[in-house]
């Protein structure tokens, strides 16, 4: 499991034996990476969020268009695995969760579970910190040596 | 808005590239995904219809590695260009760290530029951002093409660069200019992380 705030570890760990979900990735409505736990590579977390968000916004937009408040949740149901994807608001703005699923547990179970998951976190996100510079002020050199490197020049 | 893990030593970015439909976008994409090591970057997630027009978005994740010890990702995002598909480029451009305007410098495309970035400038003022704060290049495509077809890169930046952004000649095909037109727009999104940045 990764994740970006310490306070998200402990509501996501219950989430996960409680619910024996396989995968969850919490993302930004914008799909940046919040927590996730079963993805091994970091660049197809970056993937599968970009997807997630697209999706809510999407479904949000389409809910718009039909006059309708948002979706509060999809599930997909597939042959091997399910997956719920479901939008909610935290203080530190809305966050979409995306949980994958197999036959160990069930939708109801998951969705259960992630709506506790989501109470926890809600009441347990601290105000946000404001943090100074992170970058040195000279890092263009470290970043025009990264980018050669990676196109190879 | 960039994600910053202090824990883990992280910073993810969004980069956009915006402009009008086939200017060259996805083709940028593509180009740094052929380039850039499997290690050190995702799958290339493009959601296009049948005749390879970007319906959605096209994703591509990179690695930039180590900056002030931070590692760094970058979040590689394209619209699709055809007008009708506004809702989607709203969507799309939410909580972009940085834009890249990609415009096709042919000049039968030069209305289209223009709208594309008018456009533009609707969909982040929609979303409460200045067009004047956001970190913005230009890259002007196709200047491989036969000098009579396409405007000079002084001509663009008159009709579009009225700010005086950093603009890149490119030809996204063969890769001219696309690693240029990375590395300006890396600098100016990383700018506004660095000590004594300043404001845009």
């Amino acid at each position: 499991m990764r994740v970006l705030e310490s306070w998200v570890s402990g509501p996501l760990s219950r989430f996960l034996t409680e619910s024996s979900a396989r995968m969850v990735l919490l993302m930004t409505s914008s799909g940046q990476v919040v927590a996730q736990h079963g993805f091994t590579r970091s660049v197809d977390v970056m993937s599968a969020a970009a997807l997630g968000a697209g999706i809510m916004a999407s479904t949000g937009e389409m809910a718009r268009l039909m006059g309708s408040p948002h979706f509060g949740a999809l599930v997909h149901q597939g042959s091997e695995q399910g997956m719920l994807l479901c939008g909610f608001d935290t203080p530190r703005g809305r966050w979409i969760g995306l949980v994958a699923f197999g036959p160990e547990t069930s939708v109801g179970l998951v969705q259960l579970f992630f709506q506790q998951f989501v109470d926890e976190i809600t009441a347990a996100a601290p105000p946000a910190e404001v943090h100074g510079p992170v970058l040195a002020e000279n890092f263009e050199h470290e970043l025009n040596a990264s980018l050669r490197a990676l196109f190879g020049r | 808005m960039s994600l910053v893990n202090f824990t883990a030593r992280e910073i993810t970015c969004k980069i956009v590239y915006y402009g009008p439909g086939r200017s060259g976008k996805t083709t940028n994409l593509q180009y740094v995904f052929g380039r850039v090591p499997e290690t050190r970057r995702g799958r290339m997630v493009s959601l296009a219809t049948h005749g390879d027009r970007t319906l959605f978005f096209d994703f591509l994740p990179i690695d930039l590695g180590t900056i002030s010890g931070f590692s760094t990702r970058f979040q590689l995002y394209t619209v699709p260009g055809q007008s009708y598909y506004n809702a989607t480029r709203k969507l799309v451009l939410q909580g972009a760290d940085g834009v890249v305007f990609v415009a096709d410098s042919q000049a039968r495309r030069f209305d289209d530029n223009l709208e594309s970035l008018q456009n533009l400038q609707e969909n982040l003022l929609e979303q409460g951002v200045d067009v004047r704060q956001m970190p913005i290049v230009f890259q002007y495509n196709k200047q491989d093409l036969p000098r009579d077809l396409v405007l000079a890169r002084e001509d663009l930046d008159d009709a579009l660069n009225f700010r005086g952004a950093e603009s890149f000649s490119a030809d996204a095909l063969h890769g001219s200019g696309v690693f240029e037109t990375l590395k300006g727009v890396s600098e100016l999104v990383l700018r506004k992380l660095a000590v004594g940045s300043v404001p845009a």
